[in-house]
Protein backbone atom coordinates (compact mmCIF):
# COMPACT_ATOMS: atom_id res chain seq x y z
CA UNK A 1 0.00 0.00 0.00
CA UNK A 2 2.75 2.82 -1.36
CA UNK A 3 0.92 4.37 -4.08
CA UNK A 4 0.45 7.77 -2.19
CA UNK A 5 4.36 7.41 -1.53
CA UNK A 6 5.18 6.65 -5.32
CA UNK A 7 2.68 9.42 -6.38
CA UNK A 8 4.79 12.05 -3.96
CA UNK A 9 7.94 10.76 -5.70
CA UNK A 10 6.51 11.83 -9.03
CA UNK A 11 4.67 15.12 -7.97
CA UNK A 12 5.94 18.20 -7.89
CA UNK A 13 6.05 19.04 -4.38
CA UNK A 14 3.22 21.29 -2.61
CA UNK A 15 4.58 22.26 1.09
CA UNK A 16 2.39 23.20 4.30
CA UNK A 17 5.66 24.58 6.53
CA UNK A 18 4.78 24.46 10.38
CA UNK A 19 7.77 26.03 12.10
CA UNK A 20 11.43 27.04 11.28
CA UNK A 21 11.13 29.35 8.65
CA UNK A 22 13.98 28.17 7.30
CA UNK A 23 12.84 25.20 5.74
CA UNK A 24 10.28 27.44 3.82
CA UNK A 25 13.18 30.21 2.37
CA UNK A 26 15.07 27.19 1.39
CA UNK A 27 12.31 25.31 -0.27
CA UNK A 28 11.32 28.78 -2.15
CA UNK A 29 15.02 28.61 -3.27
CA UNK A 30 15.03 25.06 -4.78
CA UNK A 31 11.46 26.69 -6.67
CA UNK A 32 9.27 24.35 -4.37
CA UNK A 33 5.96 25.79 -3.69
CA UNK A 34 5.55 25.99 -0.14
CA UNK A 35 2.97 27.77 2.33
CA UNK A 36 3.98 29.03 6.00
CA UNK A 37 1.64 28.87 9.34
CA UNK A 38 3.31 30.42 11.67
CA UNK A 39 2.66 28.60 14.97
CA UNK A 40 3.08 29.40 18.44
CA UNK A 41 2.03 27.12 20.96
CA UNK A 42 -1.50 28.11 23.25
CA UNK A 43 -0.82 30.53 25.57
CA UNK A 44 -0.51 28.93 29.45
CA UNK A 45 -4.18 29.25 30.72
CA UNK A 46 -5.95 28.76 34.45
CA UNK A 47 -7.65 24.87 33.79
CA UNK A 48 -11.20 26.12 34.18
CA UNK A 49 -10.96 28.51 31.22
CA UNK A 50 -9.20 25.67 29.11
CA UNK A 51 -12.00 23.53 30.06
CA UNK A 52 -14.59 26.44 28.87
CA UNK A 53 -12.55 26.41 25.51
CA UNK A 54 -12.36 23.59 24.52
CA UNK A 55 -16.08 22.75 24.75
CA UNK A 56 -16.54 25.60 22.81
CA UNK A 57 -14.04 24.87 19.99
CA UNK B 1 13.87 37.97 31.61
CA UNK B 2 10.67 37.60 30.10
CA UNK B 3 8.59 34.95 31.78
CA UNK B 4 6.76 32.66 29.84
CA UNK B 5 7.98 33.71 26.85
CA UNK B 6 8.47 31.62 23.62
CA UNK B 7 10.18 31.87 20.63
CA UNK B 8 11.78 29.40 18.23
CA UNK B 9 16.03 29.08 18.50
CA UNK B 10 16.37 30.15 14.72
CA UNK B 11 14.40 33.22 15.75
CA UNK B 12 16.10 34.19 18.86
CA UNK B 13 19.33 33.38 16.70
CA UNK B 14 18.63 35.89 14.53
CA UNK B 15 17.52 38.16 16.68
CA UNK B 16 20.83 37.65 19.14
CA UNK B 17 22.94 38.30 15.74
CA UNK B 18 21.36 41.56 15.19
CA UNK B 19 21.22 42.73 18.57
CA UNK B 20 25.28 42.36 18.40
CA UNK B 21 25.05 44.83 15.46
CA UNK B 22 23.28 47.53 17.90
CA UNK B 23 25.69 50.69 18.38
CA UNK B 24 27.21 50.93 21.87
CA UNK B 25 26.53 46.91 22.23
CA UNK B 26 29.52 44.57 22.80
CA UNK B 27 28.01 41.34 22.84
CA UNK B 28 24.34 40.16 23.15
CA UNK B 29 22.26 37.01 23.07
CA UNK B 30 18.73 36.20 23.18
CA UNK B 31 17.89 32.82 24.21
CA UNK B 32 15.38 30.87 26.57
CA UNK B 33 16.66 30.11 29.71
CA UNK B 34 17.28 26.66 29.47
CA UNK B 35 20.44 24.62 31.53
CA UNK B 36 22.28 24.64 28.09
CA UNK B 37 21.61 27.91 27.46
CA UNK B 38 22.31 29.42 31.01
CA UNK B 39 25.80 27.74 30.94
CA UNK B 40 26.73 28.96 27.33
CA UNK B 41 25.80 32.60 29.04
CA UNK B 42 28.36 31.96 31.70
CA UNK B 43 31.44 31.25 29.68
CA UNK B 44 30.37 34.02 27.51
CA UNK B 45 29.95 36.45 30.76
CA UNK B 46 26.51 37.24 30.23
CA UNK B 47 25.11 35.52 32.60
CA UNK B 48 23.66 37.77 35.95
CA UNK B 49 21.66 36.20 39.01
CA UNK B 50 18.72 37.69 37.45
CA UNK B 51 19.52 35.47 34.41
CA UNK B 52 19.94 32.21 36.52
CA UNK B 53 16.93 31.93 38.63
CA UNK B 54 15.15 32.00 35.68
CA UNK B 55 13.27 28.86 34.19
CA UNK B 56 13.34 27.33 30.51
CA UNK B 57 9.96 28.94 29.11
CA UNK B 58 11.37 31.96 30.28
CA UNK B 59 13.59 34.62 27.80
CA UNK B 60 16.68 36.10 28.98
CA UNK B 61 17.99 39.25 26.87
CA UNK B 62 21.80 39.14 28.19
CA UNK B 63 23.76 43.13 26.88
CA UNK B 64 27.08 43.45 27.69
CA UNK B 65 28.05 47.17 26.97
CA UNK B 66 30.48 49.78 28.60
CA UNK B 67 27.44 52.19 30.13
CA UNK B 68 24.27 51.92 31.52
CA UNK B 69 22.50 53.61 28.98
CA UNK B 70 24.20 51.67 25.81
CA UNK B 71 22.76 48.74 27.86
CA UNK B 72 19.15 50.07 28.19
CA UNK B 73 19.14 51.05 24.45
CA UNK B 74 20.46 47.87 23.69
CA UNK B 75 17.74 45.76 25.99
CA UNK B 76 15.30 48.34 24.25
CA UNK B 77 15.97 47.96 20.67
CA UNK B 78 15.96 44.42 21.18
CA UNK B 79 12.70 44.02 23.09
CA UNK B 80 11.04 46.24 19.84
CA UNK B 81 12.41 43.73 17.58
CA UNK B 82 11.00 40.87 19.54
CA UNK B 83 7.65 42.22 19.54
CA UNK B 84 7.16 42.98 15.92
CA UNK B 85 3.73 41.31 14.85
CA UNK B 86 4.28 38.50 12.90
CA UNK B 87 3.07 40.07 9.53
CA UNK B 88 0.20 38.01 7.80
CA UNK B 89 1.48 38.18 3.85
CA UNK B 90 0.95 36.35 1.26
CA UNK B 91 2.02 31.93 1.84
CA UNK B 92 1.75 33.15 5.79
CA UNK B 93 -0.87 31.35 7.84
CA UNK B 94 -1.86 30.97 11.37
CA UNK B 95 -3.42 28.05 11.22
CA UNK B 96 -3.28 24.43 9.12
CA UNK B 97 -6.62 24.82 7.68
CA UNK B 98 -6.14 28.74 6.28
CA UNK B 99 -3.03 27.22 4.62
CA UNK B 100 -4.44 24.21 3.22
CA UNK B 101 -7.28 26.70 2.29
CA UNK B 102 -4.74 28.14 0.09
CA UNK B 103 -3.12 24.73 -1.50
CA UNK B 104 -5.90 22.67 -1.27
CA UNK B 105 -3.61 20.04 -3.11
CA UNK B 106 -0.69 20.21 -0.64
CA UNK B 107 1.33 16.30 -0.48
CA UNK B 108 3.86 16.96 2.50
CA UNK B 109 4.38 19.07 5.39
CA UNK B 110 7.08 20.03 7.39
CA UNK B 111 6.91 20.08 10.74
CA UNK B 112 9.09 21.68 13.45
CA UNK B 113 7.27 22.34 16.69
CA UNK B 114 8.27 21.81 20.20
CA UNK B 115 7.84 18.06 21.04
CA UNK B 116 4.60 17.93 23.58
CA UNK B 117 2.16 19.65 20.56
CA UNK B 118 3.45 17.27 17.60
CA UNK B 119 0.92 14.25 18.43
CA UNK B 120 -2.33 16.86 17.93
CA UNK B 121 -0.88 18.55 14.94
CA UNK B 122 0.45 15.37 13.26
CA UNK B 123 -2.64 13.73 13.53
CA UNK B 124 -4.96 16.44 11.65
CA UNK B 125 -1.89 16.69 8.41
CA UNK B 126 -2.42 12.36 8.37
CA UNK B 127 -6.50 13.16 8.61
CA UNK B 128 -5.87 15.33 5.80
CA UNK B 129 -4.22 13.37 3.78
CA UNK B 130 -0.46 14.59 3.69
CA UNK B 131 2.89 13.18 4.16
CA UNK B 132 5.22 14.84 6.70
CA UNK B 133 8.40 15.10 7.54
CA UNK B 134 8.83 15.69 11.02
CA UNK B 135 12.24 17.59 12.01
CA UNK B 136 10.85 18.14 15.41
CA UNK B 137 12.34 15.70 18.14
CA UNK B 138 11.84 15.17 22.04
CA UNK B 139 8.61 13.20 20.78
CA UNK B 140 7.68 9.71 23.37
CA UNK B 141 7.83 6.88 21.54
CA UNK B 142 4.33 6.41 22.50
CA UNK B 143 3.51 9.15 20.68
CA UNK B 144 5.22 8.30 17.49
CA UNK B 145 4.27 4.64 17.12
CA UNK B 146 0.50 6.41 17.44
CA UNK B 147 0.95 8.35 14.20
CA UNK B 148 2.84 5.60 12.33
CA UNK B 149 0.39 3.66 13.08
CA UNK B 150 -2.11 6.05 11.83
CA UNK B 151 0.06 7.31 8.43
CA UNK B 152 0.46 3.30 7.39
CA UNK B 153 -3.44 2.87 7.74
CA UNK B 154 -3.71 5.65 5.04
CA UNK B 155 -0.82 4.86 2.88
CA UNK B 156 1.21 7.89 4.31
CA UNK B 157 4.44 8.47 5.55
CA UNK B 158 5.51 10.26 8.96
CA UNK B 159 9.71 10.71 8.32
CA UNK B 160 10.50 11.51 12.12
CA UNK B 161 10.38 12.32 14.53
CA UNK B 162 13.81 14.18 14.36
CA UNK B 163 14.46 13.41 10.89
CA UNK B 164 16.20 15.88 9.58
CA UNK B 165 17.14 15.41 6.10
CA UNK B 166 14.97 13.85 3.48
CA UNK B 167 15.78 14.57 -0.79
CA UNK B 168 12.12 13.92 -2.51
CA UNK B 169 11.87 14.46 -6.04
CA UNK B 170 15.15 15.66 -6.32
CA UNK B 171 14.31 18.48 -3.77
CA UNK B 172 16.36 19.04 -0.65
CA UNK B 173 14.19 18.82 2.96
CA UNK B 174 15.82 20.39 5.93
CA UNK B 175 19.38 19.66 6.13
CA UNK B 176 19.98 17.64 2.73
CA UNK B 177 22.80 18.64 -0.12
CA UNK B 178 22.27 19.06 -3.56
CA UNK B 179 23.14 16.32 -5.83
CA UNK B 180 22.51 15.03 -8.76
CA UNK B 181 19.29 12.54 -9.84
CA UNK B 182 19.74 9.27 -10.30
CA UNK B 183 19.50 5.39 -9.66
CA UNK B 184 20.25 5.17 -6.00
CA UNK B 185 17.50 5.00 -3.26
CA UNK B 186 18.25 6.00 0.33
CA UNK B 187 16.69 4.73 3.61
CA UNK B 188 17.70 6.42 6.57
CA UNK B 189 17.45 6.37 10.15
CA UNK B 190 20.37 8.55 10.87
CA UNK B 191 19.97 12.34 9.50
CA UNK B 192 24.02 12.87 8.55
CA UNK B 193 24.12 9.07 7.54
CA UNK B 194 21.97 10.00 4.63
CA UNK B 195 24.04 12.95 3.93
CA UNK B 196 27.08 11.54 3.80
CA UNK B 197 26.49 8.76 1.28
CA UNK B 198 24.60 11.10 -1.17
CA UNK B 199 27.37 13.37 -0.81
CA UNK B 200 29.61 10.53 -1.69
CA UNK B 201 27.61 8.65 -3.79
CA UNK B 202 27.21 11.90 -5.87
CA UNK B 203 30.85 12.38 -5.76
CA UNK B 204 31.12 8.93 -7.86
CA UNK B 205 29.51 10.20 -10.60
CA UNK B 206 26.02 8.31 -9.60
CA UNK B 207 22.81 10.24 -8.25
CA UNK B 208 20.03 9.84 -5.72
CA UNK B 209 16.03 8.98 -6.46
CA UNK B 210 14.84 9.65 -3.19
CA UNK B 211 16.39 9.19 -0.14
CA UNK B 212 14.38 9.15 3.09
CA UNK B 213 14.71 10.21 6.52
CA UNK B 214 13.19 7.84 9.18
CA UNK B 215 14.12 9.47 12.30
CA UNK B 216 16.30 7.68 14.83
CA UNK B 217 13.69 6.00 16.57
CA UNK B 218 11.86 4.36 13.91
CA UNK B 219 13.83 0.93 14.60
CA UNK B 220 13.47 0.55 18.10
CA UNK B 221 10.93 -1.79 19.10
CA UNK B 222 8.51 0.16 20.54
CA UNK B 223 8.10 1.26 16.62
CA UNK B 224 9.16 -2.06 14.68
CA UNK B 225 10.85 -0.34 11.71
CA UNK B 226 7.26 1.19 10.52
CA UNK B 227 8.15 4.00 8.32
CA UNK B 228 11.67 1.78 7.44
CA UNK B 229 9.94 -0.45 6.07
CA UNK B 230 7.07 1.76 4.00
CA UNK B 231 9.90 3.47 2.14
CA UNK B 232 11.83 0.01 1.34
CA UNK B 233 8.86 -1.06 0.05
CA UNK B 234 8.26 2.46 -1.68
CA UNK B 235 11.38 2.08 -3.21
CA UNK B 236 11.57 -1.53 -4.35
CA UNK B 237 8.51 -0.65 -6.44
CA UNK B 238 10.00 3.22 -7.92
CA UNK B 239 11.18 2.89 -11.45
CA UNK B 240 13.92 5.06 -10.93
CA UNK B 241 15.15 3.44 -7.90
CA UNK B 242 17.62 0.64 -9.18
CA UNK B 243 19.25 0.04 -5.88
CA UNK B 244 18.29 0.57 -2.37
CA UNK B 245 20.58 2.00 0.83
CA UNK B 246 19.71 1.05 4.31
CA UNK B 247 21.57 3.34 6.84
CA UNK B 248 20.99 3.74 10.69
CA UNK B 249 22.48 3.21 13.77
CA UNK B 250 21.82 -0.18 15.66
CA UNK B 251 18.65 -1.14 15.28
CA UNK B 252 17.62 -3.05 18.06
CA UNK B 253 17.58 -6.52 17.55
CA UNK B 254 13.95 -7.58 16.39
CA UNK B 255 13.64 -4.33 14.06
CA UNK B 256 17.10 -5.73 11.94
CA UNK B 257 15.54 -9.00 12.04
CA UNK B 258 12.44 -7.74 10.71
CA UNK B 259 14.21 -5.44 7.90
CA UNK B 260 16.70 -8.06 7.11
CA UNK B 261 13.75 -10.66 6.00
CA UNK B 262 11.57 -8.22 4.68
CA UNK B 263 14.63 -7.56 2.31
CA UNK B 264 15.48 -11.10 1.50
CA UNK B 265 12.15 -12.27 0.77
CA UNK B 266 9.67 -8.95 -0.63
CA UNK B 267 12.76 -6.91 -2.25
CA UNK B 268 14.15 -8.24 -5.49
CA UNK B 269 16.67 -4.88 -6.26
CA UNK B 270 20.32 -5.36 -5.02
CA UNK B 271 20.42 -3.60 -1.09
CA UNK B 272 22.93 -2.49 0.76
CA UNK B 273 22.66 -2.07 4.53
CA UNK B 274 24.41 -0.10 6.67
CA UNK B 275 23.57 -1.00 10.33
CA UNK B 276 26.67 1.23 12.46
CA UNK B 277 27.47 -0.24 14.82
CA UNK B 278 25.81 -3.02 14.62
CA UNK B 279 27.42 -6.40 16.37
CA UNK B 280 29.08 -7.72 13.99
CA UNK B 281 28.09 -11.83 13.18
CA UNK B 282 27.78 -13.68 10.51
CA UNK B 283 24.01 -13.78 10.48
CA UNK B 284 24.25 -10.03 9.12
CA UNK B 285 25.46 -10.68 6.33
CA UNK B 286 22.40 -11.90 4.60
CA UNK B 287 23.67 -12.69 1.13
CA UNK B 288 26.97 -11.91 -0.72
CA UNK B 289 25.45 -11.41 -4.13
CA UNK B 290 22.48 -9.45 -3.98
CA UNK B 291 22.28 -8.05 -0.43
CA UNK B 292 25.22 -6.87 0.98
CA UNK B 293 26.04 -5.52 4.61
CA UNK B 294 28.42 -3.18 5.28
CA UNK B 295 30.48 -1.66 8.57
CA UNK B 296 30.75 1.94 7.68
CA UNK B 297 29.17 4.96 5.44
CA UNK B 298 32.34 4.62 3.60
CA UNK B 299 32.34 0.47 2.68
CA UNK B 300 28.37 1.22 1.91
CA UNK B 301 29.15 3.58 -0.73
CA UNK B 302 32.03 2.02 -2.23
CA UNK B 303 29.68 -1.04 -2.28
CA UNK B 304 26.63 0.84 -3.36
CA UNK B 305 29.29 1.93 -6.30
CA UNK B 306 30.59 -1.49 -7.15
CA UNK B 307 26.94 -2.66 -7.74
CA UNK B 308 25.28 0.36 -9.35
CA UNK B 309 27.90 0.95 -12.00
CA UNK B 310 30.35 -1.79 -12.29
CA UNK B 311 32.77 1.03 -14.53
CA UNK B 312 32.25 3.82 -11.82
CA UNK B 313 35.44 4.94 -10.14
CA UNK B 314 36.14 5.28 -6.55
CA UNK B 315 39.23 7.91 -7.05
CA UNK B 316 37.29 10.81 -5.57
CA UNK B 317 36.91 9.58 -2.29
CA UNK B 318 39.35 6.51 -2.25
CA UNK B 319 42.88 6.44 -0.75
CA UNK B 320 45.28 3.61 -0.53
CA UNK B 321 46.57 2.91 3.47
CA UNK B 322 50.07 4.18 1.50
CA UNK B 323 48.97 7.08 0.54
CA UNK B 324 46.81 7.96 4.06
CA UNK B 325 50.17 6.72 6.05
CA UNK B 326 52.03 9.34 4.25
CA UNK B 327 49.46 12.09 5.11
CA UNK B 328 49.79 11.31 8.83
CA UNK B 329 53.44 11.21 8.71
CA UNK B 330 53.82 14.44 7.97
CA UNK B 331 51.04 15.70 10.17
CA UNK B 332 52.58 13.60 13.20
CA UNK B 333 56.02 14.47 12.77
CA UNK B 334 55.90 17.29 15.52
CA UNK B 335 54.48 16.01 17.73
CA UNK B 336 55.43 15.67 21.65
CA UNK B 337 55.32 12.32 23.21
CA UNK B 338 52.47 13.21 25.74
CA UNK B 339 50.18 14.24 22.76
CA UNK B 340 48.17 11.22 23.05
CA UNK B 341 44.53 11.87 22.14
CA UNK B 342 41.71 11.84 19.36
CA UNK B 343 39.28 14.43 20.18
CA UNK B 344 35.83 14.76 17.89
CA UNK B 345 33.65 17.63 17.86
CA UNK B 346 30.84 16.75 15.76
CA UNK B 347 27.88 18.45 14.54
CA UNK B 348 26.47 15.50 12.79
CA UNK B 349 25.30 12.45 14.76
CA UNK B 350 25.95 10.20 12.65
CA UNK B 351 29.44 10.68 11.71
CA UNK B 352 30.41 10.75 15.42
CA UNK B 353 29.39 7.18 15.51
CA UNK B 354 30.64 6.28 12.84
CA UNK B 355 34.16 7.56 14.42
CA UNK B 356 33.15 5.61 17.03
CA UNK B 357 33.01 2.49 15.44
CA UNK B 358 36.07 3.21 13.36
CA UNK B 359 38.46 4.13 16.51
CA UNK B 360 36.97 1.37 18.17
CA UNK B 361 38.85 -0.77 15.94
CA UNK B 362 41.73 0.80 15.50
CA UNK B 363 42.51 2.74 19.20
CA UNK B 364 40.15 0.51 21.69
CA UNK B 365 36.99 2.08 23.29
CA UNK B 366 36.50 6.13 22.97
CA UNK B 367 34.53 8.47 25.33
CA UNK B 368 31.40 10.23 24.46
CA UNK B 369 28.13 11.74 24.89
CA UNK B 370 27.12 9.47 22.62
CA UNK B 371 28.91 6.10 23.30
CA UNK B 372 29.05 2.61 21.47
CA UNK B 373 29.46 1.18 24.87
CA UNK B 374 27.24 2.63 27.76
CA UNK B 375 30.60 2.40 30.43
CA UNK B 376 32.44 4.67 28.14
CA UNK B 377 29.56 7.42 28.54
CA UNK B 378 31.51 10.63 29.74
CA UNK B 379 30.70 11.31 33.34
CA UNK B 380 30.49 15.19 32.16
CA UNK B 381 29.62 16.10 28.62
CA UNK B 382 31.46 19.46 29.48
CA UNK B 383 35.12 17.87 29.86
CA UNK B 384 36.23 15.20 27.29
CA UNK B 385 38.21 12.50 28.37
CA UNK B 386 41.50 10.43 26.90
CA UNK B 387 40.33 10.26 23.25
CA UNK B 388 36.69 11.36 23.14
CA UNK B 389 33.93 11.93 20.40
CA UNK B 390 31.15 14.79 20.99
CA UNK B 391 27.89 14.82 19.34
CA UNK B 392 27.51 18.56 19.72
CA UNK B 393 23.44 18.24 18.46
CA UNK B 394 22.80 15.75 21.31
CA UNK B 395 20.36 17.34 23.87
CA UNK B 396 22.84 18.18 26.78
CA UNK B 397 23.93 20.90 23.97
CA UNK B 398 21.20 22.02 22.14
CA UNK B 399 17.93 22.16 24.51
CA UNK B 400 16.51 25.68 23.73
CA UNK B 401 19.68 26.21 21.15
CA UNK B 402 19.82 25.74 17.38
CA UNK B 403 21.21 22.99 16.29
CA UNK B 404 25.20 23.27 16.15
CA UNK B 405 24.87 22.85 12.15
CA UNK B 406 23.05 25.86 12.38
CA UNK B 407 24.71 27.84 15.10
CA UNK B 408 28.65 27.63 15.93
CA UNK B 409 28.97 28.97 19.02
CA UNK B 410 28.91 26.02 21.32
CA UNK B 411 31.80 24.11 18.88
CA UNK B 412 33.82 27.13 18.96
CA UNK B 413 33.58 27.18 22.76
CA UNK B 414 34.46 23.77 22.91
CA UNK B 415 37.52 24.07 20.40
CA UNK B 416 39.40 26.36 22.40
CA UNK B 417 38.90 24.50 25.45
CA UNK B 418 40.21 21.24 23.62
CA UNK B 419 43.45 22.94 22.86
CA UNK B 420 44.15 23.86 25.76
CA UNK B 421 44.64 20.47 26.67
CA UNK B 422 48.17 19.07 26.00
CA UNK B 423 47.51 15.57 26.00
CA UNK B 424 45.27 15.87 22.81
CA UNK B 425 47.50 15.09 19.61
CA UNK B 426 45.20 15.51 17.21
CA UNK B 427 40.84 17.48 16.61
CA UNK B 428 38.91 16.43 14.04
CA UNK B 429 35.50 17.99 13.17
CA UNK B 430 32.65 17.74 10.01
CA UNK B 431 31.61 20.73 8.32
CA UNK B 432 28.07 20.10 7.14
CA UNK B 433 26.83 21.89 4.45
CA UNK B 434 23.65 21.89 2.27
CA UNK B 435 20.06 23.40 3.37
CA UNK B 436 19.43 24.13 6.59
CA UNK B 437 23.01 24.54 7.63
CA UNK B 438 25.27 28.00 8.42
CA UNK B 439 25.44 29.55 5.65
CA UNK B 440 29.60 29.50 6.30
CA UNK B 441 30.18 26.59 8.46
CA UNK B 442 34.18 26.69 7.91
CA UNK B 443 34.20 30.52 8.08
CA UNK B 444 32.21 30.35 11.27
CA UNK B 445 34.72 28.08 12.90
CA UNK B 446 38.39 29.66 11.54
CA UNK B 447 38.97 32.31 14.24
CA UNK B 448 38.37 29.66 16.37
CA UNK B 449 41.04 27.08 14.96
CA UNK B 450 43.36 29.74 14.74
CA UNK B 451 43.24 30.51 18.49
CA UNK B 452 43.36 26.94 19.21
CA UNK B 453 46.41 26.74 17.31
CA UNK B 454 48.10 29.64 18.81
CA UNK B 455 47.12 28.34 22.20
CA UNK B 456 49.06 25.16 21.12
CA UNK B 457 52.42 27.63 20.18
CA UNK B 458 52.12 29.42 22.49
CA UNK B 459 52.99 25.79 24.54
CA UNK B 460 55.54 25.03 22.32
CA UNK B 461 52.87 22.39 20.61
CA UNK B 462 52.07 21.80 17.26
CA UNK B 463 47.80 20.89 17.14
CA UNK B 464 46.64 18.80 13.79
CA UNK B 465 43.54 19.90 13.04
CA UNK B 466 41.56 17.33 10.56
CA UNK B 467 38.12 18.22 8.90
CA UNK B 468 35.84 16.73 6.66
CA UNK B 469 33.69 18.85 4.41
CA UNK B 470 30.02 17.33 3.86
CA UNK B 471 28.49 18.66 0.86
CA UNK B 472 29.21 19.25 -2.85
CA UNK B 473 29.73 22.32 -4.90
CA UNK B 474 26.42 22.68 -6.33
CA UNK B 475 25.38 23.24 -2.54
CA UNK B 476 24.39 27.09 -1.29
CA UNK B 477 27.74 27.38 0.36
CA UNK B 478 29.72 25.46 -2.29
CA UNK B 479 31.98 22.57 -0.76
CA UNK B 480 35.56 24.03 -2.68
CA UNK B 481 34.93 27.53 -1.23
CA UNK B 482 34.63 25.53 2.02
CA UNK B 483 37.85 23.63 2.42
CA UNK B 484 39.84 26.49 0.25
CA UNK B 485 39.07 28.39 3.62
CA UNK B 486 39.82 25.75 5.80
CA UNK B 487 43.48 24.26 4.25
CA UNK B 488 44.22 28.39 3.87
CA UNK B 489 44.72 28.37 7.80
CA UNK B 490 46.22 25.20 7.63
CA UNK B 491 43.18 22.43 8.39
CA UNK B 492 43.72 19.36 6.18
CA UNK B 493 40.52 17.89 5.10
CA UNK B 494 39.67 14.67 3.56
CA UNK B 495 36.98 13.30 1.13
CA UNK B 496 35.31 11.04 3.74
CA UNK B 497 34.35 11.46 7.63
CA UNK B 498 36.10 7.57 7.80
CA UNK B 499 39.35 8.44 6.11
CA UNK B 500 39.46 11.35 8.33
CA UNK B 501 38.77 9.47 11.43
CA UNK B 502 41.12 6.72 10.03
CA UNK B 503 43.91 9.54 9.97
CA UNK B 504 43.18 10.77 13.45
CA UNK B 505 43.85 6.85 14.60
CA UNK B 506 47.29 6.71 12.84
CA UNK B 507 48.09 10.04 14.36
CA UNK B 508 47.50 9.79 17.84
CA UNK B 509 48.57 6.05 17.94
CA UNK B 510 51.83 6.74 15.77
CA UNK B 511 53.89 3.70 15.72
CA UNK B 512 51.41 1.27 16.95
CA UNK B 513 49.18 0.89 14.31
CA UNK B 514 51.33 -0.62 11.61
CA UNK B 515 50.73 -0.87 7.70
CA UNK B 516 49.73 -4.07 8.24
CA UNK B 517 46.53 -3.40 10.76
CA UNK B 518 45.74 -0.75 8.55
CA UNK B 519 45.79 -2.62 5.82
CA UNK B 520 43.46 -5.37 7.57
CA UNK B 521 41.18 -2.74 8.78
CA UNK B 522 40.55 -1.51 5.11
CA UNK B 523 39.52 -4.71 3.76
CA UNK B 524 36.59 -4.82 6.55
CA UNK B 525 35.53 -1.18 7.52
CA UNK B 526 36.62 0.82 4.15
CA UNK B 527 36.71 -1.70 0.85
CA UNK B 528 35.91 -5.18 1.08
CA UNK B 529 38.03 -5.63 -2.88
CA UNK B 530 40.99 -4.01 -0.83
CA UNK B 531 43.92 -6.08 -1.31
CA UNK B 532 41.70 -8.07 -4.37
Amino acid sequence: MVEKILKLFNSDLKVINIGLELFKNDLESQKVSVVQVSWQPNPKLEKEYEDILSKIL
Amino acid sequence: MKTNYYRDSLQLLRLSEEAKKIEGVKDAAVVMATSTNKEILNKLKLLTSEGLSASSSDLIIAVLADSEPAIDHGIQRIEALLTQPPTASKGRFHTIEAALLSMPDANLAIVSIPGEHVRRIVTSLLEKGLNVHLFSDHVSLEDEFELKKLAKSKGLLVMGPGAGTSIIAGKAIAFANVVRKGNVGIVAAAGTGLQEVSVLVNDCGLGVSQALGTGGGDVKDQIGGITTLQAIEALERDTSTSIIVIVSKPPDATVKKKILDYVTQSTTKPVVTCFLGAEWSTNTIVNGTRISSTRTLHAAVLETLKRASPQATFDSISMSPNELFAIVNELRKELKGRQRYVRGLYTGGTLAYEALVILNQLVGSVYSNAPLNSSFRLPKSSESLKDSILDLGEEEFTLGRAHPMIDPTVRQLRLIEEARDPEVAVIIMDIMLGYGSHSDPAGAMCDSISKAQMIAKNDHRVLPILAHVCGTDQDPQRRSDQIERLEKIGVRTFSTNALMVTASALISRRGIVTLATLNEFYKQFLDSSHGK
